[in-house]
Parts: C-alpha cells; sequence; structure tokens
C-alpha cells in the first residue's frame, strides 16, 4: 500500500514540481524546515530545561504561553517535511533512517500526550518561579530533549545511513 | 588556492570528507545542526518574549540561556570549521559563505548586545521594555534567520563541495 500511494505521488505535479520541476521550492523548504527546527527545538528546549531546573526563576504558567511557537515550528516542519517525501517518495520508504526519525517524532508525540493526559500539564502550570516541577515531569523534559536531538540525528543521517540527498 | 586545496587534503579534512565512518562527516554535521537549533532557537525564544509574547514571562531569568546560546556557538563553530577544512577550496570560493559568516557575525554581536543593553539594565521586568530593546528582538531573528538561509544556499550557489558521489543538490 505504501509502495502503490508513493507510486501515485510520485506522479502528481507536486512531486514534479518539488523534486525540480521548479527550482527554488526545494531550497525553500530546507531552508523553512532548519527555521522550524530551531523554532521547535529552541521553545521545547527553554521548557524541557526549566523544567529539569535550569533558570528556576521562570514561572512555568507564563513559560508555557510560548508553546505555540513550538507547535508553529512543527508545523513548518511538517509541511516542508511532507514535500520533500512528495518529491521523492523512493528514496524515504525504504531508508531506514527515515523510519527511526519518524518513529522519534512519534514516541515524542507519546510523550506530550502523556504529559497532558496525566494531568502533569496542569501540576506543572502551577509552578512558580524558584519552584522544582515533580519528578514525572522531569523525566518527561528529559525525555523530550533526547527524542528531539534524536529526531535531528535521525534526519541528519538520512543521506548517510539511508540513500536520500 | 594553493593553501586551500593543502587544507583539504589534509589528513584531517581527507578524513573529515571522505572516510566511511559515521563519525566523520556525518556526525560533524549532526553537531552543526544540533548546535543550530540551541543557538537560534533559544535566541528565537528570548526574542519573542522580548517582542511581548508570553508577556507574564519575567525575562530576568532568561539570562541564564545565555550559557546554552555559547554552548551552541561554540559547538558550530568548531563543527563549521572542521567542515570548512575538509572543502575550503570550494565553501572559502563560494561567495554566499561570506554572507553567511556576516550574518552570523551580526547575529553575534546583536547577541551580546541584547545581553549588554536589556538584560544589564537595572528597569528589567519593572517596566516594558523599550522601543530600541525590541528592535534588537527583530534585528536578531532577521540575523539568525540570514544566517540559516545563506548556510542552506551555499549547497546551490559556488563550487560544489562534499565527498565525491554524495549529492548535496537535487538531481
Amino acid at each position: 500500500m505504501l509502495q502503490a500511494f508513493s507510486t501515485w505521488l510520485h506522479g502528481t505535479t507536486l512531486s514534479w514540481a518539488v523534486a525540480g520541476g521548479i527550482p527554488w521550492i526545494w531550497p525553500a523548504c530546507e531552508t523553512l524546515h532548519f527555521m522550524g527546527l530551531a523554532l521547535l527545538v529552541g521553545v521545547v528546549g527553554v521548557l524541557d530545561l526549566r523544567m529539569l531546573g535550569m533558570a528556576k526563576g521562570l514561572p512555568l504558567g507564563p513559560l508555557q504561553r510560548l508553546m505555540p511557537w513550538a507547535i508553529l515550528g512543527f508545523g513548518i516542519n511538517m509541511v516542508t517535511g511532507f514535500l520533500f517525501f512528495a518529491g521523492d517518495p523512493f528514496q524515504y520508504i525504504h531508508n531506514i533512517a527515515f523510519g527511526f526519525k519518524l518513529l522519534f517524532i512519534g514516541l515524542a508525540g507519546v510523550n506530550v500526550i502523556l504529559f497532558y493526559v496525566t494531568g502533569l500539564s496542569r501540576t506543572v502550570d502551577g509552578v512558580g518561579a524558584g519552584h522544582d516541577v515533580p519528578p514525572a515531569a522531569k523525566l518527561v523534559a528529559a525525555t523530550s530533549l533526547f527524542l528531539w536531538v534524536g529526531v535531528m540525528y535521525w534526519g541528519r543521517m538520512l543521506p548517510f545511513i539511508g540513500n536520500a540527498f | 588556492m594553493q593553501f586551500l586545496l593543502w587544507l583539504e587534503r589534509s589528513a584531517l579534512g581527507s578524513w573529515v570528507r571522505e572516510s566511511s565512518s559515521l563519525w566523520a562527516y556525518p556526525t560533524i554535521l549532526f553537531a552543526h545542526t544540533v548546535g543550530l537549533g540551541f543557538l537560534v532557537g533559544t535566541n528565537t525564544a528570548v526574542d519573542l518574549r522580548m517582542l511581548g509574547f508570553a508577556e507574564r514571562l519575567p525575562l530576568a531569568p532568561m539570562e541564564r540561556f545565555f550559557s546554552v546560546m555559547w554552548l551552541g556557538f561554540w559547538v558550530n563553530a568548531l563543527s563549521g570549521t572542521l567542515l570548512l577544512i575538509a572543502d575550503a577550496s570550494t565553501k572559502l570560493t563560494n561567495p554566499v559563505f561570506y554572507v553567511k559568516m556576516a550574518f552570523v557575525t551580526l547575529a553575534v554581536v546583536n547577541m551580546v548586545l541584547i545581553r549588554r543593553r536589556v538584560f544589564r539594565d537595572p528597569a528589567l521586568d519593572t517596566a516594558p521594555l523599550a522601543g530600541p530593546a525590541k528592535v534588537l528582538a527583530v534585528t536578531s531573528l532577521f540575523f539568525w534567520m540570514g544566517a540559516i538561509t545563506a548556510g542552506r544556499l551555499m549547497a546551490y550557489f559556488g563550487p560544489v563541495s562534499g565527498a565525491p558521489g554524495l549529492q548535496n543538490r537535487i538531481p
């Protein structure tokens, strides 16, 4: 099914345009992908580091108000990432690094969902300046840092472990 | 040019560029990406706060994140130097490389100015940020976006870099 979907996608005008038909699209998407990365890793990183005890003077409630920017970064990278995939699906579907990248993104998603459904996020929201978050929240923060650095690792390894350009 | 070729053909330059080990080019490039994420990302978080987002968040404690920015900067200065040695004859003759260095320099000067002018201001967090501070936040975002754009476009303008057979441009 993935094979059939990829074959179909590869035949679309979108795929043609991204893969060089319109030459500036690919470099523009790469540039945006790095800006999205910085936005996501920066905002999430600041939040995770605070939960781990850095810059404890920051109250967590107001700090979490920066999260929409991380979500914007994630959105930019979802769209540009999908465009890369559309441009040449076959360099990704058999690429082990791509599989791991998606797995790590999925795990980061599960980590965030657990943070919300367990009520941890509400507890953390009330943690003021100078106070520690609960150990479970520290675990979520450390896991988040590990997973996002991992996502960058697998993304960078796409051409080296896998075969993508 | 003789010097650039000597540099890239040195044992170090050749190893970075042509070794099949994941610890060579791939890992150095990964370090450069993580450094970018933390350097530009933490700067962006501070810039957004300075521009008025999350306005109930005190700015003063964010000064701690300058250590993260500098760590990211030095990781990238080191990894960038290694990548430069490996492709000295192509990257140092690429005009876009100098555009990138100009943007990085401006962004780092801007970062130091934010720390000195905004974070060392005794009135920080007691009054709304003045206009010049917001200008520094906007120029910071602009310079970092310029650095990222120029960095990425180095692969598309000027001579082709990288290990033989490794594509770094669209086909």
